[in-house]
């Protein structure tokens, strides 16, 4: 079966297994070039404006002016220092610090209490909670920017980054929740029994055995609300004013605004705002990418 | 690793009801306690959802019934009239409400379509890949990660006149496609470019679903495909999309609700301009709720929101139904 298969048609997947020294068809070996060009060229469109980015970070004012080449012909690490001492970058870098990781334990604290409610708990009025908490899935940020910019004016919180966070950790809530409690549930009911009867009290249970269990879930989460709040603009641009409570973001659109754009300062201030995420991505893209797939489809 | 003893001894013993049982003995002692704990346990989420989520929505409805600045002690009550003005009354707003729904239509078209146009073939190909698919999942997915203001400036910074894609296509020998007023600059040229930086964004997420689709797909209908004298095109044409509708369907409901309400990108690279050519219904509820000084317009900025609320509430609605009635 497998043998005629492998005879009429060449890119069967059982053509792995034929040993090396049968030449392969001058047509798969066509369809296989086609196949890396599109693969490469599609990758270079997707790192295409950050190789620009890159190579206006290196490059003086001067040069960037000029511009008309990739790579910098006299590369100097003057603007990166320059953009990240005197412009302050520093200080927008330890803001974005605080307010994403803030906002990230805050999500990972209080949706992984209230999804461990919703998935093992039983109390009248769970399914109902449960659902209202994922209605917000389907209300538009657009709508609710501008009366809780209000909110917070009143409360005389708007402007500080407690103001960032409170919004920012309750707009994670449908997807957290959602993923947190399907993570719960899938654990056997008998090991919450179990802890029980060995005497172990309901915060023992929650925090010995069902947070470890879900440690994935836990990540992927924290990772979902941390990439999104680095990146984060609108709120943050609508409220913050104070140049010392400033986040990356908007010390970015400060420096286009307020001068003639230096487009090697603006790169090497985006490079500072992309390389964290980038990194953090690739550490930990198996959680990611995973998580992702779930939460969209879930 | 107490953790996995206390899972390996508990589940072999188990038979799912087994547990529910156990715990019904008591259910005095047992429930009071338990329903306390759960109240306990949601009540940080709840309280935070109650202020930022629940009190901010009716607040939202309210005002999109009132004229305000935000500012004066008192509003003025108006019922529907805000609607009214936005959708046709008001010579002043609904113009440029009409043009920002054309636009947003088109972007609401193009985008879905174009980013499975893409993503589809991409992810079919990178699944055939023998080497290297991982690190290509990774680059492909680097826009998505750091979507935000740092990656529309460097967008900016190649569209310039004097940018990279200008040179690029003088390079390439297509230099009578260049954009001397830079690609952002030109009103002709402005929308279809952030169109493309907008499908450049929503690939990653789009082909991840669909790599994840085709792996769930059974390997030996294609191979019966296959054996059937069906070729490659044909296999992915006429066997593998239509398995894959769920998740085009999936793909497009994300891409139109992003099209009908995200407009960072349009505030941040155009803000609408140049004149007018790129303003969506999203930056105009933004514009009319941020950018407007003291003009009493905070209502119409809420009661566009809802608009846009109950437009992607009816697109997903549609979206399901067809989904539905396909197979």
């Amino acid at each position: 079966m497998t043998t005629v298969t492998d005879r009429t048609v060449p890119d069967a997947p059982a053509v792995q297994r034929t040993p090396r020294r049968r030449r392969t068809p001058a047509k798969v070996v066509v369809a296989r070039s086609v196949v890396a060009v599109l693969l490469a060229g599609y990758a270079v469109v997707s790192l295409y404006p950050f190789l620009w980015m890159v190579s206006a970070a290196f490059k003086t004012q001067q040069e960037v002016i000029q511009g008309g080449h990739l790579i910098p012909h006299d590369p100097t690490l003057s603007t990166l220092v320059d953009t990240w001492a005197q412009l302050h970058f520093f200080d927008y870098f330890l803001n974005s610090l605080k307010v994403t990781g803030l906002t990230t334990l805050g999500v990972v604290v209080v949706y992984s209490a209230a999804s461990y409610a919703f998935a093992v708990l039983r109390f009248p009025g769970r399914q109902a909670f449960f659902r209202l908490f994922l209605v917000l899935l389907f209300v538009p940020g657009v709508v609710t920017l501008l009366p809780i910019v209000l909110l917070e004016n009143q409360m005389g919180i708007l402007g500080t980054h407690l103001g960032l966070i409170l919004p920012f950790v309750n707009g994670t809530a449908p997807l957290s929740i959602l993923l947190l409690t399907n993570s719960f549930r899938s654990l056997p009911d008998e090991l919450r029994d179990a802890a029980r009867v060995d005497g172990a009290g309901e915060l023992r249970i929650f925090t010995r055995i069902y947070l470890p269990l879900a440690r994935p879930a836990l990540i992927t989460v924290a990772l979902l609300t941390a990439i999104p709040t680095w990146n984060e603009y609108l709120l943050s641009r609508v409220s913050l004013n104070d140049p010392a409570t400033f986040t990356l973001p908007i010390a970015l659109q400060q420096l286009q605004s307020s001068n003639v754009v230096q487009y090697n300062q603006l790169m090497a201030g985006a490079l500072i705002v992309v390389i964290p995420v980038i990194i953090l991505f690739l550490a930990t893209q198996r959680y990611f990418v995973n998580g992702l797939a779930g939460a969209v489809k879930g | 690793m107490t953790t996995s003893t206390a899972l390996a001894a508990v589940v072999p013993t188990g038979d799912g009801g087994g547990g529910r049982r156990g715990r019904r003995r008591h259910p005095v002692h047992h429930r009071g306690q338990e329903v306390a704990w759960g109240y306990v346990f949601i009540a940080p989420a709840l309280l935070l959802f109650l202020v930022m989520g629940v009190y901010t929505l009716f607040f939202s409805a309210q005002l999109s019934f009132v004229r305000w600045n935000g500012l004066t002690p008192t509003w003025e009550w108006v019922g529907l009239k805000n609607y009214a003005d936005l959708l046709w009354a008001s010579p002043v707003y609904a113009p440029v409400v009409h043009r920002a729904a054309l636009n947003t239509l088109g972007v609401m078209v193009a985008v879905p379509l174009l980013t499975v146009l893409v993503s589809f073939p991409l992810a079919v190909v990178l699944n055939q890949a023998r080497r290297f698919a991982g690190v290509l999942r990774s680059v492909y997915f680097v826009p998505y990660v750091t979507a935000g203001i740092a990656v529309y400036m460097a967008w900016q910074y190649v569209l310039e006149p004097n940018g990279a894609v200008n040179l690029l296509l003088r390079t390439v020998g297509l230099g009578s496609l260049e954009q001397p007023q830079g690609w952002l600059g030109n009103p002709a040229t402005a929308m279809p470019t952030l169109v493309v930086i907008m499908v450049w964004s929503g690939v990653p997420v789009a082909m991840l679903l669909y790599l994840t689709g085709l792996q769930s797909i059974d390997p030996s209908l294609l191979e019966a495909a296959q054996l059937d004298g069906a070729g490659w095109w044909r296999t992915n044409l006429a066997v593998v999309r239509p398995l894959l509708a769920g998740t085009t369907a999936v793909i497009t409901l994300l891409n139109v609700r992003e099209a009908l309400q995200g407009f960072q990108i349009f505030l941040i690279m155009t803000n609408g301009g140049p004149a007018g050519r790129t303003n969506v219904l999203g930056l105009e509820t933004y514009d009319l709720a941020f950018q407007q000084e003291l003009a009493p317009t905070l209502g119409l900025a809420s009661a566009l929101g809802w608009l846009l609320f109950f437009a992607a509430l009816a697109v997903a609605i549609v979206n399901q139904r067809v989904t539905r009635e396909k197979p």
